[in-house]
């Protein structure tokens, strides 16, 4: 009973804290039939209103498409896609595009790594793992789906990839619990383990081991399978040297109420562990458990009242993913403390993203419809605006696999190479993604305030791999166009389109010509210089 | 009574405090003199109930060598000295400070106790009169550096049973037989497989052989230490002794036992050389005994301790080890 | 390091400008020179300028944990003591094992601190705290030494590497990291040759093409880079235009170029020659050097191992500390000897020490420090910090102070300000000039 009453109290008292109270109610929001690019645009304008600042210019059409077939696809335009998208004065364009793009097989092969890059990073996973996710993206699988998949797969002799990501983090509670709230929930409460929070009213001890309870009992055996025992408490030490015993309790203060744990004698508990010894002796997993802590979390929060902190933690990521800044900063500090820059904004899109079954590829789509996502990353007149406004685009750098998958394209003759979204081209892209993942070893990922290494200059500027591969003269590839074209202005051109997915300006033309000129006794040398300078240039390295 | 090593079994365990490295006996006796990383020589009676050790003072680090040359104690240390001792007085009658340059390893005695023979990471041999204390021979034929530009270390040496030969080996696996009257080299023998140098992982060396003896005809030379290792931070190599003909120059037998790995520190041959007898250790300890006729291992039991030195008594039916924190005696019928 | 979650609260009242954390260093910045110039070495005014500003640090990472008690602490006359003895240095009172004979000679460089407890004794953690001076938190990265000492002495226009890092053997490699302080701070790792990789122009390419591609790509950077207010942007530029100057520092790792007589006093072991490399590296005003001497975790025969390591440690560092005495440099040198912990005052049966993070030693010589101060005291038996109990923060509070920076100093990770060294750290007084 007291359990219960204390939880009630922890609910009301942190739902004031959460600044849940300060949400719009639904009828202040714009409907919810409304398309997202509108609503988008909507709450994106009225700030820059607001404050009287007025936003960049949209994009040149080389820009848009560059930047969504990156955002989408993973890749650069090939340079037919950007000529055709440039040259086309249907006004329809944009739509076409980013539905084309949608249903090619590398959006699912991007969403994969973008995936695998959040739930995963720098851990080593096997192929079950990334098939899983590349199955579900290919599907365009919910998002609660997928946490559900994640989080409760039954675990069988030849383990199902989805539970790769309890696997690599079952060995260490602190781990598994504060990535999951961070990532699935968008808020990182690890500082509140040793201490409330010293900011932040909302995260109390209680909420960090309340979180981790729903963990603690999550294991991995000696065969290496995710198990959950029937029992087990985490009991923590307060700063006051209270021992106290951790209840089940969620990030919104809403506890749970669980049975009792079986009570069992020595010479069950003997037995029990001779049973479970054996299984692992044969290699195979432990039985569930009749309750599960973590299937009570996964249906806690997904419910109606509590399923806010996920829904907005997913909309808030992929809104960074595609705008380079999020409606909240950083992704993973969503609380009282840190409000959103368009709390409407994120509120509508979170409702409609639960209203439409946590709709993923439909959340991307509507988001790279709108005018906001389309601004100029360029701002020449003055001090730059303040990031929260997205008054102008953010540039991006590519990750590994972009960079790899894009280098591999930018030098091709693609005149001699399948066509986008051909029969030949899905196996042919598929093949390119695989082979980007060695670029992982020679450009980091992206992180906040990324910066370029020396050593990813050296190795561009010096490595005989990329000379040898990209920037060789063999038929499939540009350089070999290059030589062969007679007139060095159109080669320049085509270089450029495949390049940089635009044509160049006259005082770019005459920088180069100038290099050529200077190069007449060696100009396949020339060509590859050329070549070299536009691929490591920054145009090319990020997404802007 | 004739020795039989397959009866090898332990008789008496007693714990001491420290750890002892070396240790000398009379043939008939139950005393036994031992050289403790505490710096002293003690004495112990085996035939007493509880053995206490008798300690002498006079060094300032481990004694590493004690042997007992006619009437005279004789005991080696790492403060590169030696000292000879009055055994009724437990006093040092003689000090020679700097009897070396470096770390004594080893001391050992000629059988009819005339003089004596003591070798450091000097990597020199000094055979020195065990009445007078002058310095008879410096036998130099060990090089200062190991091949990889470290120093080296002279670990181990011996003296023939007729006394006119004397053994010395050292880190690298190299061995110098040599005539003790006129110091010159009678021979060079190899035991390469007992030095490893590591060149990736950890870059430095282990190993080295440890424990050299005379047959008793003296026409046989055996040393002892551990074969290749591949983690050298610990002695997870197996335990290793080679025989060599030393005259023609040619290895005779070769031992390796990867179950008891460690250091062989110890060699004693059984009566009429039909046996040979090692002891040594890693974290624990071994006694093993190899038949020379058949070329192959005897017996073998695990020693409570890593054993640092023995002796074994002239019929071969008893045998005495000091090391790690223990004395052991052992017998052999 | 993208899985980390690198920023804190970000709360309104913190809410700081992204800019003023990389200052104004990063946005300075000289255009790439000639091949020609750069050999500081021949040019005696520029090295002389650079002696008078510059500091430098010399970390000899002790990989493995290296023995206190055959090293800075020995405890002759105890059981623990091991065979070693102690010796008296040029320093009256202060006695070093006889294993670092050289070295006793040139005590009134050094200062020791032999109350170190540290409590992590396992090599990835104890490893990981001593290359950062504290523990990395979940939502920080802590940046090891090299990459501070990038951050606070190098130049932002540097022709040279601001960060070198030397580990060759393979047992307990690590590489380093620049934390929160990014890429560009980010350590030049040579784990194979002494030459660090794509730092040499391909063959097919002539030297005068290889700059003016570079100069092309420049071109094409800057234009590309105004008025798209990214820091990313701006730091992919920077490292371009560095490539230039690391690839005329190569030389600088071509030990044949260093008088014969230079080779043989640091010796033919490849430590001595990695060690005369990091001299070489800061004469040319390199501010951070580290060589990893890997690997002392003499679980078994600590005494064998310790004979050969510490006496070649003895004569490299010797040989180091004249060297640069002789050159003018000792003074703006801070040299550190320091592992990831001791070991253990017990000897075990294998005649081994094991690994002990309760009190152990670190030595720091030359830049800022007062010679033969000695910090702290262990217990007769060596198993505990009798007096003057210090951490790594404390050790590395005393580092920043001897070499003028100030360790309170803060750096922004997003808008949470993070201190050099942890709060209410403090240097240890006593063995600051």
């Amino acid at each position: 009973m007291l359990r219960a009453f204390r939880g009630l109290l922890l609910c009301a008292a942190a739902c004031g804290m959460l600044g849940l109270a300060a949400t719009a109610s639904a009828e202040e929001l714009l409907p919810a039939d409304r398309p997202i690019p509108a609503a988008v645009d909507h709450y994106i304008d009225a700030l820059l209103t607001e404050r009287g600042v007025k936003p960049a210019d949209q994009a040149s059409d080389s820009t848009v498409i560059r930047r969504i077939t990156l955002d989408l696809a993973g890749r650069i335009p090939t340079a037919a896609e950007a000529k055709a998208y440039v040259e086309s004065s249907d006004p329809n364009k944009r739509v076409q595009l980013v539905d084309r793009l949608l249903g090619l097989p590398e959006f699912a092969l991007h969403q994969r790594n973008e995936m695998d890059q959040f739930l995963a990073g720098s851990d080593r996973m096997d192929a079950a793992w990334r098939d899983y996710l590349l199955a579900a993206c290919q599907e365009n699988r919910p998002w609660d789906v997928m946490f559900r998949e994640m989080m409760l797969s039954e675990e069988t002799k030849d383990s199902p990839g989805a539970l790769g990501y309890l696997r690599s983090r079952a060995k260490d509670a602190d781990r598994l619990t504060g990535d999951t709230s961070a990532i699935f929930f968008g808020v990182d409460i690890t500082c509140a383990k040793c201490h409330d929070h010293p900011l932040v009213p909302d995260w109390l001890q209680d909420h960090y081991f309340g979180f981790q309870s729903f963990f603690s009992r999550t294991h991995l055996t000696k065969a290496n399978f995710v198990a959950e025992s029937d029992e087990g408490e985490v009991k923590f030490k307060t700063t006051s040297g209270e021992t106290k015993s951790a209840q089940l309790m969620f990030l919104t203060g809403t506890v749970v109420s669980e049975p009792e744990p079986p009570k069992r004698s020595d010479e069950e508990k003997k037995k029990l562990k001779e049973e479970l010894a054996k299984l692992d002796e044969q290699k195979l997993p432990h039985p569930a458990p009749e309750y599960s802590r973590r299937a009570a979390l996964v249906e806690l929060a997904l419910q109606p009242g509590e399923r806010d902190f996920f829904a907005r933690a997913a909309v808030n990521r992929v809104w960074h993913r595609l705008f380079g800044w999020g409606l909240v900063n950083p992704i993973d500090q969503m609380h009282s403390g840190n409000p959103p820059t368009h709390p409407e904004l994120l509120d509508w899109l979170a409702r409609d993203f639960i209203e439409h079954g946590y709709d993923l590829k439909r959340l991307i789509r509507g988001l790279a419809l709108s005018q906001a996502y389309s601004r100029s990353s360029l701002w020449l007149d003055g001090e730059r605006p303040n990031q929260d406004l997205f008054a102008v685009a953010n540039v991006k750098p590519l990750t590994p696999r972009q960079l790899g998958v894009s280098l591999e394209l930018a030098s091709r003759n693609q005149s001699v190479m399948p066509v986008a979204g051909d029969e030949k081209w899905q196996s042919f892209i598929s093949g390119r993604e695989s082979r980007a993942g060695r670029f992982t070893n020679w450009v980091e990922a992206p992180t906040n305030d990324f910066q370029v290494s020396v050593t990813e200059a050296l190795y561009f500027s010096n490595n005989a791999e990329i000379v040898n591969e990209f920037l060789s003269s063999s038929n499939e590839r540009l350089l070999s166009q290059l030589i062969n074209t007679e007139n060095r202005e159109a080669a320049l051109q085509t270089a450029a389109w495949n390049v940089l997915s635009r044509p160049l300006d006259q005082e770019e033309l005459d920088l180069f010509q100038g290099y050529m000129a200077k190069r007449e006794d060696r100009l396949p040398d020339a060509w590859q210089q050329v070549l070299w300078a536009l691929v490591t240039s920054p145009e090319f390295r990020f997404n802007h | 009574m004739t020795a039989d090593p397959n009866k090898l079994t332990k008789k008496l365990e007693a714990n001491v405090p420290g750890i002892l490295f070396c240790l000398d006996k009379r043939d008939d006796a139950t005393v036994i003199h031992c050289g403790s990383s505490d710096a002293k020589v003690y004495t112990f009676d085996l035939a007493d109930e509880k053995p206490t050790g008798k300690p002498m003072e006079g060094h300032s680090s481990y004694v590493t060598g004690v042997a007992l040359a006619g009437k005279h104690l004789v005991s080696g240390c790492y403060d590169c000295s030696l000292i000879w001792w009055d055994l009724e007085t437990g006093k040092p009658t003689r000090t020679i400070a700097d009897a070396h340059a470096r770390w004594i390893r080893g001391v050992a005695a000629s059988p009819d106790g005339s003089f004596v023979a003591s070798v450091a990471d000097d990597m020199v041999c000094r055979l020195w009169d065990a009445e007078s204390g002058k310095m008879m021979r410096a036998l130099q034929g060990h090089e200062l550096q190991t091949p990889h530009h470290y120093p080296s270390m002279l670990y181990a040496c011996a003296i023939s049973s007729d006394g006119k030969l004397v053994a010395t080996a050292d880190r690298v696996g190299h061995i110098v037989v040599w005539e003790a009257d006129s110091g010159r080299s009678l021979a060079t023998l190899e035991a390469p497989v007992m030095y490893t140098w590591d060149p990736t992982q950890r870059r430095h060396s282990i190993g080295g052989i440890r424990s050299v003896a005379f047959s008793r005809d003296n026409k046989l030379v055996a040393v002892g230490g551990i074969g290749k290792i591949g983690n050298i931070d610990h002695l997870g190599g197996p335990s290793r002794v080679e025989v060599f003909d030393w005259q023609a120059g040619e290895q005779t037998h070769e031992f390796s036992n990867d179950k008891l790995k460690g250091l062989v520190e110890t060699l004693a041959f059984g009566p009429d050389d039909a046996w040979l007898v090692a002891g040594g250790g890693d974290h624990s300890g071994f006694i093993q005994v190899f038949d020379l006729k058949e070329k192959k291992p005897l017996k073998e039991e695990k020693a409570p301790m890593h054993v640092h030195d023995m002796v074994l008594s002239a019929d071969g039916t008893s045998l005495c080890t000091v090391g790690h924190g223990r004395i052991v005696t052992w017998e052999l019928k | 390091m993208a899985n980390r979650r690198a920023n804190f609260c970000g709360s309104d009242d913190h809410r700081i400008h992204r800019r003023g954390f990389l200052g104004a260093a990063a946005v300075a910045g000289a255009f790439a020179a000639n091949m020609g110039v750069l050999n500081v070495l021949r040019h005696p005014t520029l090295a002389a300028e650079l002696k008078r500003q510059q500091k430098h640090v010399i970390l000899l990472w002790l990989a493995g944990g290296p023995s206190q008690l055959e090293t800075w602490d020995p405890k002759p006359g105890h059981d623990n003591g091991g065979p070693f003895r102690a010796i008296e240095t040029n320093v009256p009172g202060v006695h070093i094992s006889e294993l670092l004979p050289k070295m006793a000679q040139r005590m009134h460089t050094t200062c020791l601190i032999r109350s170190l407890n540290t409590r992590i004794a396992d090599h990835g953690g104890g490893a990981a705290l001593m290359e950062r001076g504290r523990r990395d938190e979940p939502t920080v990265q802590y940046p090891d030494l090299g990459a501070i000492i990038a951050r606070e002495l190098g130049r932002a226009d540097s022709q040279v590497p601001d960060y070198v890092s030397m580990y060759t053997s393979t047992e307990g490699r690590r590489k380093g990291t620049s934390g929160f302080l990014g890429a560009r701070y980010a350590p030049m790792f040579l784990d194979k040759e002494l030459m660090p990789s794509n730092i040499r122009r391909l063959e097919q390419i002539s030297d005068l093409d290889h700059q003016q591609r570079g100069e092309l790509r420049q071109v094409l950077g800057e234009r590309f880079a105004r008025g798209r207010g990214s820091n990313s942007v701006d730091s992919h530029n920077g490292a371009y235009k560095r490539v230039r100057g690391l690839m005329a520092s190569d030389k600088l790792f071509d030990v044949s170029l260093e008088p014969q007589k230079y080779r043989d006093a640091y010796g033919p072991t490849q430590f001595g020659e990695q060690v005369l490399v990091a001299r070489r590296l800061i004469e040319a005003g390199v501010p951070f050097v580290k060589v990893a001497r890997a690997w002392w975790d003499s679980h078994g025969q600590n005494f064998e191992t310790h004979l050969e390591l510490v006496t070649e440690l003895d004569h490299v560092m010797s040989t180091l500390l004249d060297d640069l005495q002789a050159r003018g440099l000792l003074e703006h040198t801070l040299v550190i000897t320091l592992g990831e912990f001791g070991r253990t005052p017990r000897i075990n049966p294998s005649l081994g020490r094991d690994h002990f993070a309760s009190a152990w030693s670190a030595s720091l010589t030359g830049c800022g420090i007062q010679g033969g101060a000695v910090w702290g005291k262990t217990s007769p038996d060596g198993v505990s910090v009798a007096d003057g109990e210090v951490g790594a923060g404390e050790l590395f509070a005393t580092i920043f102070q001897a070499l003028g920076i100030d360790h309170k100093k803060d750096y922004y990770l997003g808008s949470r300000p993070i201190p050099l060294t942890n709060p209410g750290t403090e240097p240890i007084r006593d063995v600051l000039a």
